[in-house]
């Protein structure tokens, strides 16, 4: 900077020493030869150089992209080829062109679907029927873009063949994430779209519901549905579970219109886990009949578990069972007590707060609302106005459909409430035949074999521990004598009264039966709070009562946690072609794994026919795994039974749904207005088939890289800069002299 | 056999033959007896008063009733096998100990009831004062306060809107309450003094001011009591409410 401003003042100071020289061309001449001294001193000073560097241009790669999803199987035109077919022949007519770009571009064919995958070109000019599942153009191009065999070279265009379906990162449309994550590529995207009409089709695109609804609850299921093709039409939308009718509705097609959402409403009436299905008839004409029906699981649990509390009097076992009851947040209480004797005097009806026993509608309309029912010391012959008798056989029916019945001792239960003579005791877990008395003399109760292992009598983990836990509690003030009924029965004493024997045998005081569908429980005692209010005193907490019940009311509902054959499909819902897989747990009587156990199970579809059949054998831990190969679409049943050494057969049930369709035939309409964002945004060209030979292709500017090494040469180390510079000073001074100027 | 004796047992035999009734519940230690703590001052100033009550419990409702009340010692076990307790006194009562305090306050907790009952009729003095202070030790959390006129109490049998008892020192009855339930009741209106009646039939107390109609209500009262233990909020179903309405309306 020094050097320039030293050279500038010199051409200034002799244009200034200048100022009376008359003639214009020697001044001119003079400051001439200054300006190109002082420009030769500074070359001198510079000291410039030339590099000499050698390039070439990279050969870049332009990708070749055809869709090789199902939806390119749908014709192009209604009657027409399809677009595979299409496509095909697009590539073959490309390739002379394609071939041609060769000195520019190294040209590599990919096909793709879900993923994207390196393909001959060849093989792409033909006309193979397409299998993929899904469509995600952003996920190929990005796969693209990564490279195949050819690395070090950039991808410089993108030629893509595709009708547009995308049920990918762009199924929504370019924008937002979509839209950055495709111009991050930095790829000219030229676009060539085959198809141009949606198929005629009716498909099922969607499913809203929640994984699990409350039974007795209303569950609504929005169904999405995709039409085209269609005039004014009404179709009749069903929704199924194993192939009875839950709800249905009718859809009214209407032209131009697309998109309907069908709500379809029911009450699942009964918990488990079941496969539901959405249905459509498939009508004439329709591209696809497999997208007319989608299925899913749902799980039925219990928002609360209902009861039903029937008192014949009050009494502390009644006060102390209600007040556990309703402090339950999970159980929704209903009770019922009979406050008044036919022979009592309590005064005028009007100044009393009692109700009319509402046998009718508690026995009847309402009963199968209710997921168990205890009576607590409650007769049923007293009050002969109500002829509570009549509703006997649909209790007994009730619980054989499923329903919980447990009966509380007392001096109206059992034998002494006459219901050995009533249809009930086809559902008791005890036999309590006419003529067995009772006891108030106090007894210990003891745990048999089966209570050792049941839920219902374990107070506490361990079986030792349980033991000595029912040893510790206090005497129970009497019991009505019954007798057990036989194995065979599906009845089981948990807890017997070792000191007082019915029949020469101890009677029992907890039985329980599986009657049907349903259980039943059976407390031969009035005197269960004892293990609650009476052991407090005692210092031992109220937990064996408040447990007793607890785990009671668990087993009468069946509590999907206390079966021994746990089953757990792998996922509720599994895609067409995928194996279908269980988890399974077994536990045994004692409630503890049961390893060794052997395991079968039976895939069963909707109507009832075997399509596969496992068999394992549970590991240390209890657990084993049925795997069935791939079943057709629809919606199965796991029936499975667990033989565990030393226990009856244990039976469980799961379902699971192999989908129809995804949304790859769901929807297959063509998006040419999506490829055409696209190859805007990107700045490629977007071509509309048919088309002949190959369109104009963008692609990237090859890249240029040095492919030798570098030169410099110096530009002011010549004697002929210095002589430059001499002469031009000579001149000056000489022409200088001449003039007069010094 | 003297005169009075003989008329007594007359008495007796003819209320037995006039109520056959059915044991409903499996033995004595079954039915529903009322446990009346025995303290230090005169803890059974109303002898005959919890079997009068016991007795129209059975006569009025289907409770089967113990026929009397059973004195209960809070020194020991016993009292975990009578979860309605009676505490009864006359004149200032002194204090409770600690265990005893402590006995009592876990049978509460685990779901006991207690019924306490000034047969003086004090206010602010004798057995009131004492069993104030006494109930401020046992329940510190959950002082004495009136039970409101729409609590289950007054309708978990008869519908009741008034007080009973031997007299009327305050209308209303006071409780004490653990998470929710009325665990205490305490009345100032001698209950028992109502209740009480002699072998041969005679009422030992006349009730004041209101007469056969206070004691009616005292009546009403204690098998009201009774049934709140026994069923504690059962009226406040929602399936009672419609009917409860009707008829107070």
């Amino acid at each position: 900077m020094a050097a320039a401003l030293a050279a500038l003042a010199s051409i200034l100071l002799a244009w200034r020493g200048l100022r009376r020289e008359p003639r214009v061309g020697r001044k001119v001449l003079l400051v001439g030869l200054r300006t190109v001294s002082a420009i030769a001193a500074l070359l001198l000073l510079a000291e410039p150089a030339l590099r000499v560097v050698q390039t070439a241009r990279v050969r870049n790669r332009l990708a070749v992209l055809v869709d090789r999803s199902r939806s390119m199987n749908f014709p192009v035109e209604p009657g027409g080829e399809s677009r595979t077919q299409a496509a095909a022949r697009f590539v073959a007519g490309a390739r002379p062109g394609l071939d041609a770009l060769a000195s520019e571009a190294s040209v590599e064919g990919w096909g793709f679907a879900r993923d994207a995958w390196p393909a001959d070109l060849s093989a792409l000019a033909r006309a193979d029927p397409a299998t993929g599942g899904a469509t995600d153009i952003l996920g190929a191009l990005r796969a693209t873009a990564g490279g195949s065999g050819a690395p070090g070279r950039r991808l410089a265009g993108v030629l893509l063949v595709t009708d547009g379906a995308d049920n990918g990162a762009l199924a929504s449309g370019l924008s937002g994430q979509a839209r950055a994550d495709l111009l991050s590529l930095g790829v000219p995207v030229n676009v060539v779209t085959v198809g141009t009409d949606a198929p005629r089709d009716l498909a099922i695109e969607r499913v809203a519901v929640d994984d699990f609804a409350f039974v007795r609850s209303t569950v609504t299921v929005e169904a999405t549905l995709h039409a085209r093709g269609f005039g004014r039409e009404d179709v009749q939308v069903l929704l199924r579970r194993e192939g009875q009718v839950l709800a249905q509705a009718t859809l009214k097609l209407e032209p131009g219109k697309e998109s309907y959402v069908v709500p379809l409403s029911f009450a699942p009436d009964t918990t488990g886990t079941f496969v539901i299905t959405v249905a459509t008839p498939v009508l004439p004409g329709e591209a696809v009949a497999e997208n007319n029906a989608r299925s899913f699981v749902l799980r039925v649990i219990r928002d609360r578990v209902r009861v039903l509390l029937v008192a014949g009097h009050p009494s502390w076992d009644e006060r102390f069972l209600r007040g556990l009851l309703k402090q339950d947040p999970n159980v929704d209480l209903v009770s019922f007590f009979i406050l008044r004797t036919a022979g009592d005097n309590p005064g005028p009806q009007d100044q009393l707060s009692l109700i009319p026993f509402p046998v009718a509608e508690i026995f009847g309309t309402q009963l199968r609302t209710f997921d168990a029912v205890i009576f607590v010391d409650f007769a049923y012959q007293p009050y002969r106005t109500l002829d509570i008798e009549r509703f006997l056989p649909g209790l007994r029916d009730y619980v054989r459909g499923g329903g919980g019945f447990a009966m509380v001792g007392g001096g109206q239960s059992f034998a002494q409430g006459h219901y050995g003579s009533t249809p009930l005791q086809d559902i008791l877990a005890v036999n309590a035949p006419e003529g067995m008395g009772e006891t108030a003399e106090p007894f210990r109760p003891r745990l048999t074999p089966e209570g050792r292992r049941h839920p219902v009598t374990s107070l506490v983990p361990g079986e030792g521990a349980n033991e000595a836990a029912w040893t510790a509690l206090p005497a129970i003030p009497g019991l009505n004598f019954t007798a057990p009924l036989p194995a065979t029965d599906g009845a089981r004493v948990l807890l017997e009264a070792p000191t007082l024997l019915s029949g020469g045998r101890p009677a029992p005081v907890v039985a329980v039966r599986e009657v049907g569908a349903g259980r039943s429980l059976a407390v031969t005692t009035d005197g269960t709070w004892y293990w609650g209010f009476v052991a407090a005193g005692d210092g031992q907490g109220g937990r064996a009562h408040q447990r007793f019940w607890n785990a009671a009311l668990r087993w009468l509902v069946r509590d999907p946690s206390l079966a021994p054959l746990q089953l757990q499909p792998d996922r509720p819902s599994v895609e067409p072609g995928e194996p279908v897989g269980f988890s399974v747990s077994v536990r045994g009587p004692d409630y503890g794994p049961a390893p060794g156990s052997t395991v079968e199970g039976s895939l069963v579809a909707e109507d009832g026919r075997v399509v596969g059949q496992a068999r394992a054998r549970a590991g240390a831990d209890g657990q084993a795994r049925l795997e069935f190969p791939a079943p057709p679409p629809g919606a199965y049943r796991l029936q499975a039974s667990a033989e565990v050494p030393g226990a009856p057969l244990e039976r469980g049930a799961a379902a699971v749904a192999v989908r129809a369709n995804g949304a790859e035939d769901s929807d297959a309409a063509p998006r040419p207005e999506l490829l055409k964002q696209v190859a805007e945004a990107t700045g490629g060209t977007f071509t509309n088939l048919p088309h002949s030979g190959l369109p104009e292709i963008r692609m990237r500017e090859p890249e240029v890289v040095e492919v030798g090494r570098k030169r410099d040469r110096p530009l002011w180390d010549r004697w002929w800069t210095i002589a430059f510079l001499a002469c031009a000073l000579g001149g000056e001074w000489l022409l200088r002299r001449r003039s007069g100027h010094w | 056999m003297r005169r009075r004796t003989f008329l007594q047992m007359a008495a007796l035999g003819a209320g037995s033959i006039a109520v056959p009734r059915r044991a409903r519940a499996l033995g004595d230690a079954s039915r529903v007896a009322i446990g009346q703590i025995e303290h230090a001052g005169r803890w059974n100033p109303r002898p005959s008063a919890l079997r009068r009550l016991s007795w129209e419990l059975a006569q009025r409702t289907s409770i089967d009733s113990a026929p009397d009340g059973v004195p209960v010692k809070l020194s020991g076990n016993a009292v975990h096998l009578l979860p309605f307790l009676y505490l009864a006194g006359d004149g200032a009562m002194p204090p409770f100990s600690e265990g005893d305090l402590g006995v009592l306050r876990r049978h509460l907790q685990y779901g006991g009831f207690l019924l306490v009952d000034a047969a003086d009729g004090s206010n602010g003095s004798g057995f009131d004062a004492s069993v104030r202070r006494e109930l401020q030790r046992l329940l510190p959390a959950s002082p004495l306060a009136r039970i409101p006129r729409e609590h289950v109490l007054y309708k978990s049998f008869y519908l009741l809107d008034h007080q009973g008892g031997r007299v009327i020192t305050r209308p209303w009855m006071e409780g004490q309450f653990l998470n929710g339930r009325l665990a205490v009741a305490y009345s100032q209106n001698d209950l028992g003094g109502a209740w009480a009646r002699g072998q041969l039939g005679e009422w030992e107390y006349d009730c004041t001011p209101g007469g056969d109609g206070q004691r009616e209500t005292a009546f009403r009262l204690g098998v009201n009591l009774a049934m709140y233990a026994l069923c504690t909020d059962y009226k406040d179903d929602a399936v009672h409410l419609p009917f409860i309405l009707r008829r107070r309306s």
